[in-house]
């Protein structure tokens, strides 16, 4: 979500008027954690499984209607990060051995691993994503605290969602002001500047954090934020949880019946 | 409404670096008076704020607000009843949206539902803003004026008795400016504006206060201490524009007499 903050606009398919926009915020949220979890827990190689999950998956997606290139492209953008990680999961031990190039074997069994991690990535990726898609950050935030979420970590979130955008901007602002006075150098001169330039964005950050608080307690803040009404769950919220259990369970189920 | 609802006792103030910020500062604010506190960079305006609704306890001193001293136990009812608009929008309105930033002060207070929603709604419309517009705005992509507006109703929202504020006009365009003086013209609340344009001061407030390096140096009518160029001069100050102009009216400007006779 972080890597997506301040560029565009996070919820460009939040107004839409389908069934899984009609669920309020605290179910869709619900929904999409269960599913990860359901999706994350599964042991490696649980091919049947995840082609359950993955038309769960395609059914929501194509039930909310959300832009798909749009989608694509920021599990694409986020897929790239868990590559890196992913990578060092094929090099593993056991299975047969089936390719090697000095200490480097690739083997049944890190392909296993490989596929697997990459379906359970791919899958949790693109929840997430419709989740974000089509919910507006703020609702999500309602959403964590009627879930009973700490309220002190969603008036962290809260703040970061409100601050990064005005970071971004501080720190565009000293990259101008360091450009129109001609910082050209080698790299290692732009590289100093660049670590100062984060140096004070931290106090400067500080320090606003310092004016923040106080601008709360100016206005009656006693440690814990505010809360306003919430959303009101109503039966199609209960079927939706409901079906997002049976449907996990079911995934499960399939290995452990036959 | 309270007849004084500030009253200041020999206040001093040492930040723990050693900088003296205040020095036995003493004055009493009426009710329903505006009152304009005007001073170099540096001469402890800010730190004089931060004492108006609890944010700094006195160290040496006396601060009473409404008929209560600044002390732990009171200072919930101290921020009810003196709103504070800082002078960067951006460190007050920490929000994600409009409606949830104007609803934070109400919250606070225990207020909810209709009630709530009368409040912001009435606060909104007291700054000029529609709230049918703006609510579910963020806070992100307002302008400077309009961030201000929402940081000022943000304030009223709680009904405060007292309004402080903090280099209001600061970083306003000529129109932003003008609609914000208007706008406190017609709040019936006692103020106190904490300013560097002189201008607005004279416009707004018939009392001055001038702070030099910590010390009060001048309290009494506007006018008066803005007409005295050497007492401004010497605190760094310096008069209002438009004292320092021979031409007070658009058309005695000097190119007026050009565009007149087309």
């Amino acid at each position: 979500m972080l890597l997506h903050i301040g560029g565009f606009r996070l919820d460009i398919d939040s107004q839409g008027e389908t069934i899984w926009h009609h669920l309020i915020p605290q179910t869709r949220v619900l929904c999409a954690v269960l599913f990860v979890f359901a999706i994350a827990l599964t042991p490696n190689g649980r091919w049947w499984t995840w082609a359950i999950y993955g038309t769960t998956v395609t059914a929501i997606i194509l039930a909310s209607r959300v832009s798909l290139q749009v989608l694509l492209k920021r599990v694409a953008v986020e897929f790239v990060f868990m590559g890196v990680v992913i990578l060092g999961t094929l090099f593993r031990d056991g299975g047969q051995v089936l390719w090697q190039w000095g200490w480097l074997r690739v083997t049944t069994e890190g392909l296993t691993i490989l596929g697997s991690v990459s379906i359970k990535a791919l899958l949790s990726l693109l929840v997430m994503n419709v989740l974000i898609l089509t919910t507006s950050v703020p609702a999500l935030l309602h959403a964590l605290a009627a879930l009973r979420v700490p309220p002190l970590l969603v008036a962290i979130l809260a703040s970061m969602y409100r601050y990064i955008a005005v970071l971004a901007e501080e720190f565009n602002s000293m990259q101008r002001a360091a450009r129109s006075r001609n910082l050209l150098g080698n790299g290692e001169r732009q590289r100093t500047v660049i670590g100062n330039m984060f140096g004070s964005l931290f106090i400067r950050t500080y320090e606003r954090g310092e004016r923040v608080h106080q601008a709360m307690l100016a206005r009656g803040y006693e440690g814990f934020p505010p809360m306003a009404d919430v959303p009101q769950t109503k039966q199609r919220d209960i079927v939706a949880i409901t079906l997002t259990a049976i449907l996990a369970l079911s995934g499960q189920a399939i290995y452990l019946l036959f | 409404m309270h007849h004084n609802p500030i009253s200041i006792q020999s206040l001093s103030y040492v930040y723990s670096d050693g900088t003296q910020a205040l020095k036995e500062i003493s004055l009493s604010i009426r009710a329903s008076e505006r009152v304009a506190l005007v001073g170099a960079n540096g001469s402890g305006k800010s730190t004089l704020l931060l004492h108006f609704n609890g944010l700094l306890t006195p160290q040496t001193g006396e601060v009473v607000v409404g008929e209560l001293a600044i002390e732990p136990q009171n200072l919930k009812q101290i921020r009810n009843f003196v709103g504070l608009v800082f002078q960067n929008p951006d460190d007050q309105l920490f929000m994600p949206t409009v409606w949830e930033d104007v609803t934070f002060g109400p919250l606070n207070q225990g207020v909810k539902g209709e009630a709530l929603n009368h409040r912001v709604i009435h606060a909104l419309q007291a700054v000029g803003l529609d709230p049918s517009l703006y609510t579910s705005r963020s806070a992100n992509g307002l302008s400077g004026g309009e961030k201000k507006r929402v940081a000022i109703a943000g304030v009223l929202a709680m009904q405060p008795q007292v309004l402080v504020l903090d280099e209001p006009s600061a970083q306003l365009d000529p129109r932003s400016r003008r609609q914000l003086i208007e706008l406190l013209d017609s709040l019936p609340l006692t103020q106190l504006i904490a300013t560097h344009d002189l201008d607005l001061a004279l416009e707004l407030c018939d009392r001055t206060i001038v702070l030099s390096q910590g010390q009060i140096v001048y309290d009494g009518e506007t006018e008066r201490v803005l007409s005295d160029p050497e007492l401004l001069a010497k605190h760094a100050l310096e008069s209002p524009l438009c004292y320092s102009r021979p031409y007070c009216h658009v058309e005695d400007a000097p190119l007026s007499a050009l565009l007149h006779s087309h």
